[in-house]
């Protein structure tokens, strides 16, 4: 009996060990593409104006939709930084979805808001919206006040109050850089047919100084767990997204800052409204429907332009957020199974789909399994010690290899980090997460699976520090 | 030592070796960059203080002997130069571009034609910035290049707008793919007036949709009154997407006698022509669109309801009292709405004044 186990054991070790392999080649893959398509971006846009080429009147203009619920920390500063943004015409609707904070009254005082009656069409299903404010001072600012309803049915509910053909969703915490706009809508106009959304870099706000809604100085947290955060964002999109943009297998543009064509999203019934992953559920099903209707698409990643945001500080929040990160990946994924390995939606179907079920989605499922096989292996006393250790090493510095490209990455494209102490931190940040963070992380998300089989919903509450805002000199 | 444990120790060894190595890089490379930067800011400071020295000095050769002095700094030199030439005007200008012409024109002429395509296009940049309009056949070549360094000559072409350089422009144009053609249009867009002429014989030419769309866009857009005229026959064009550019040309050209024809395109078979006719009745201010945009109001559609109400606000005193009467009904909930809601608008925007 006991030999039967530890050959079964030792099966499934095995399929671990190509599986590591495996998932570290791709991620070492993305990463070459990403190091090719930075340079290739950085060589095409350095001599190039985007305000002499783009901002003229005929670009299309774009609704921003910032969903908030219990915001009142940050929201004026994120909305002033929204209506700074340099581009030829936008708006802004900050839909206020049922926040029992002060959020709506800290907008009314900013920005003078009065109730207007303006009407709508109700294109996309939402909850019942208790008004909508417009403000004098500032014609490009609308907001929306309504039932509480979610992310999804928050964005949904902007897009119906949008006048214009582009949208860029985008968090009501997070902070755009001044041209990010202008620079995320180039794909737009270059080739505007096919090109259907696009989505921006993100990195963290925690540790910056933030003044008249713009980051003007940028350092590392004191939060050890926002230091771990700065290095899984940069492997995230410099070194993931845009290497599979480069493979056009994009499947996530960040709820925190994406921009898309509305009558796609419209023909796609909106952000669906019982899914807690909405813009990974949004791109799947985009996806989904022009491979069905035959329309050549592109989504699009570009590396530079830059949206701010606050990561979690506290250990409860950040496994909230992971958890519902992959609660989302998750269902998106599995609302659209039938697009897995099935050749009729060519490259989403035959790649991008495969691997982020394989690889993303069951990840940590397949990490937490490898270190409950270890424990077991070493309590049977099957424990090859030095073999385990060397793996376990391997695994390790592969990590860090790959922490280290990205950081590599960052170097080459916007170098925000002016010391180069900044940088030592980052990389030692790179090896300390190999012991414990990393390991929490993955159980976090497996059980995520533990939830979905409870039906858990619910978003979980985030503490929010707000941002750090330059102080007067007495 | 059986072989798998090799494997990973083989392994182990290479990845810890190169992520050292890899490590060092990162850190060299920041200290290199660090100097460089100081470095550069050193010399840029020098080179700066030199070159406001030249353009506020009366001394004739002062810019000849600081192009020589520099011309093998021309990073550095360039980009002083480069910071300057739009911010500064008239005779001080010449300064800078005989320090260019001395110190850097030969290995931006030669850089036009590099392979790099990243040198092509910073001297393509260079070029605009500098260049004499009779030399724009250098950038001509260029047009048949990869997508953006085509659209960077465009731009460049459209810096030095000679009837030559734009000629090249709407030839460029004309056999481009689709997909630039509104990178296209934005750039004519600058030029203003100057195009009218090439406007007027592209738009009898045969054209796809999409581009006759934008050029009659373009014509309302800048607007070119002059071109009026070649636009109304295409107000009875069978595409409607042809008759909306049409009706949202029209509006703004803001022509008087244009609102007979935007009264026609307001009574389309497609609610999007109806929809951009009346936006543009509303720009026009004429009352004699008054019963048109009221009808506009108890559309189906609601962008025609949408327009018809704020055309209606545009008319004024008259356009008010008919939303105030629009508002009072019952017939139509949906029209009464629109007309409440356009009411409001015209109280609020009166209020933020």
């Amino acid at each position: 009996m006991n030999g039967i186990l530890v050959a079964v054991f030792q099966g499934i070790s095995a399929i671990i060990l190509i599986y590591f392999f495996l998932i570290n080649s791709l991620y070492l893959l993305f990463i070459i593409l990403s190091i090719f398509g930075i340079f290739r971006y950085r060589n095409t846009t350095a001599f190039v104006s985007f305000k002499e080429i783009f901002q003229m009147p005929l670009v299309k203009p774009i609704s921003i939709i910032a969903p908030v619920y219990n915001e009142g920390m940050n929201i004026v500063e994120s909305t002033r930084s929204l209506l700074a943004l340099e581009y030829p015409l936008f708006e802004v609707i900050v839909v206020n979805d049922g926040s029992t904070d002060d959020t709506l009254e800290k907008l009314t005082e900013a920005f003078d808001l009065k109730k207007s009656k303006r009407v709508f069409r109700k294109t996309l299903k939402t909850k019942p919206i208790k008004g909508i404010y417009v403000s004098p001072s500032n014609p490009k600012l609308t907001v929306v006040d309504k039932m509480n309803g979610k992310k999804a049915d928050a964005l949904n509910a902007g897009l119906n109050v949008s006048k214009y053909p582009l949208f860029c969703g985008i968090d009501g915490d997070s902070i755009l850089e001044k041209d990010s706009l202008l620079k995320m809508a180039r794909p737009f106009i270059e080739d505007p047919d096919k090109t259907v959304g696009a989505g921006g870099i993100i990195r963290l706000s925690n540790g910056c100084t933030v003044k008249s809604g713009q980051v003007v100085k940028v350092a590392l947290p004191r939060n050890t767990l926002a230091r771990f955060q700065i290095l899984e964002y940069f492997r995230a999109f410099l070194g993931g997204r845009v290497g599979l943009s480069m493979l056009k297998s994009i499947l996530i543009v960040s709820g925190a800052f994406g921009l898309f064509r509305k009558d796609v999203a419209i023909q796609c019934g909106g952000y669906r409204a019982d899914t807690i992953g909405e813009d990974m559920d949004l791109v799947v099903r985009m996806r989904k429907h022009l491979h069905e209707k035959k329309i050549p698409y592109v989504f699009r990643f570009i590396p530079d332009p830059i949206c701010w945001t606050e990561a979690p500080e506290t250990l409860r929040s950040l496994a909230r957020q992971r958890n519902r990160w992959h609660r989302g990946l998750v269902e998106s994924l599995s609302h659209s199974s039938k697009m897995i390995f099935n050749p009729r939606y060519g490259i989403t179907g035959m790649f991008a789909m495969p691997f982020y079920v394989i690889f993303e989605m069951l990840g940590p499922l397949i990490e937490v399994s490898g270190y409950a096989i270890f424990t077991v292996m070493v309590l049977l006393g099957e424990f090859n010690q030095p073999f385990a250790l060397l793996f376990f090493l391997l695994a390790v510095v592969f990590g860090i290899l790959l922490s280290l490209l990205a950081v590599l990455l960052e170097e080459y494209s916007a170098r925000k980090y002016p010391r180069l102490r900044d940088i030592i931190t980052i990389v030692a940040f790179g090896l300390l997460e190999n012991v414990v963070y990393r390991q929490w992380l993955a159980v976090i998300r497996a059980m995520a699976f533990l939830d979905i089989a409870r039906k858990k919903e619910d978003w979980g509450k985030m503490d929010r520090k707000g941002f750090t805002l330059e102080r007067r000199q007495p | 030592m059986n072989t798998s444990l090799i494997i990973v120790t083989y392994s182990l060894l290479f990845l810890l070796s190169f992520s050292v190595l890899l490590f060092f890089y990162l850190i060299a490379r920041r200290i290199v960059v660090q100097r460089q930067e100081e470095l550069l800011q050193k010399r840029y400071t020098m080179i700066e203080n030199e070159i406001l020295e030249v353009v506020t000095s009366s001394e004739t050769d002062l810019a000849e002997r600081v192009a020589n002095k520099y011309k093998k700094q021309s990073r550095v030199l360039t980009r002083v130069l480069v910071n300057y030439i739009e911010q500064i005007e008239g005779q001080a200008k010449e300064q800078l571009q005989k320090i260019f012409n001395i110190a850097l024109k030969e290995k931006c002429l030669k850089d036009i034609h590099s392979r790099r395509q990243i040198k092509r296009l910073k001297a393509t940049h260079l070029f605009v910035l500098f260049s004499d309009p009779l030399e724009s056949h250098h950038i001509v070549k260029l047009l048949n290049d990869k997508p953006i360094v085509k659209l960077v000559a465009i731009n460049a072409l459209s810096r030095i707008p000679t009837s030559q350089t734009l000629t090249y422009i709407f030839q460029s144009f004309m056999k481009d793919s689709l997909g630039n053609a509104r990178a296209y249009i934005n750039i004519m867009y600058g030029l203003g007036d100057k195009i009218q002429n090439h406007v007027k014989n592209h738009l009898k030419e045969s054209l796809s949709v999409e581009k006759l769309g934008l050029l009659i866009e373009l014509v309302g857009a800048i607007p070119l009154r002059a071109l009026y005229p070649d636009i109304l026959p295409f107000a009875d064009d069978p595409n409607k997407e042809i008759r909306i550019k049409v009706a949202r040309a029209l509006g703004h050209m803001r022509i008087p006698a244009s609102v007979d024809i935007l009264i026609r395109l307001a009574h389309d078979d497609t609610w999007e022509v109806c929809a951009q006719a009346l936006k543009s009745l509303g720009k026009l201010g004429d009352e004699a669109a008054l019963e048109v945009l009221s009808e506009g109001l108890f559309s189906p559609f609601w962008h025609v309801r949408f327009n018809g109400g704020h055309g209606l606000a545009n008319l004024g005193a008259a356009g008010i009292a008919r939303l105030q009467k629009i508002k009072q009904q019952k017939k139509d909930r949906y029209a009464a709405d629109m007309a409440v809601m356009v009411l409001d608008e015209v109280i609020f925007a009166g209020e933020g004044q």
